[in-house]
């Protein structure tokens, strides 16, 4: 009865994924030059506190993003297996 | 008759809705890392920790709709009346019961589904307003397992 609906719904939520999964690496990528930049400057005059926040700002960040695109779908998985029958 | 066409439209409803709930949330679990990824850049940390804990709310709230919704469902339908005296109104009283347990279990998930949409949209995770919604409907249900008994008592029992 609602499959139409459902199909119209899933089609723009896929459109959605997609769109904010380029987002996050537009960002990432973004925010990884931001660090790569603090690095190198913290390096040329001799901030070693300001290289080695980049470095660890960089780490985080790639964790950040391995953790949006194996994890979410993994929670995805999941719930899919918990989605329940009408229970009535 | 009818009350099994309502009951089957309700069911239908119920599976696209949960089939959407899954769909938006793993939408607001994306919108949440990429404002986790942007804020940890611009070192915004009130950000960030806003939307870790949206990000754990919207988990939670997944395996309450999920785990939680059918079997507060169950649970109540059973505590229904269904067949309190005999003939039409024993009939009716079991519709009537089924239909309870139908719109409530659908107006709970539609809850839970409001938090997460709103929560795929980049706003707060309405956590507590989805339990508002979920007790008032248990309360209902609470009330319609007093009120049938009443009225099959009221209308004439066997």
């Amino acid at each position: 009865m609602f499959d139409p609906i459902m199909e119209q719904i899933l089609a723009i939520a896929r459109d959605a994924w997609a769109f904010l999964a380029g987002l996050l690496i537009v960002v990432a990528l973004l925010g990884g030059l931001y660090y790569v930049l603090q690095g190198t400057a913290g390096a040329a005059f001799g901030g070693s506190r300001m290289t080695s926040m980049a470095i660890i700002g960089a780490v985080g960040l790639v964790i950040l993003v391995l953790f949006a695109f194996l994890f979410l779908p993994q929670i995805g998985e999941m719930l899919k297996n918990f989605q329940p029958n009408p229970p009535f | 008759m009818s009350a099994s066409i309502i009951l089957e439209f309700l069911r239908q409803g119920w599976l696209a809705l949960a089939g959407a709930f899954l769909a938006f949330a793993l939408l607001a679990g994306m919108a949440q890392m990429l404002r986790i990824s942007s804020a940890g850049v611009v070192g915004a940390n009130l950000w960030v920790w806003q939307s870790v804990s949206a990000l754990i709310s919207l988990v939670v709230l997944s395996l309450f709709a999920f785990l939680g919704i059918p079997q507060i469902v169950q649970a109540l339908q059973h505590s229904l009346p269904g067949g309190a005296g005999c003939g039409p109104i024993s009939v009716l009283g079991t519709y009537a019961s089924d239909l309870i347990g139908g719109l409530a279990a659908v107006r709970m998930l539609k809850a839970t589904f409001v938090s997460v949409l709103s929560a795929s949209i980049g706003g707060t995770s309405t956590f507590s307003q989805a339990l508002i919604e979920c007790g008032e409907a248990i309360f209902g249900m609470l009330i319609a397992a007093a009120a049938i008994p009443l009225a099959a008592w009221f209308l004439g029992t066997c």
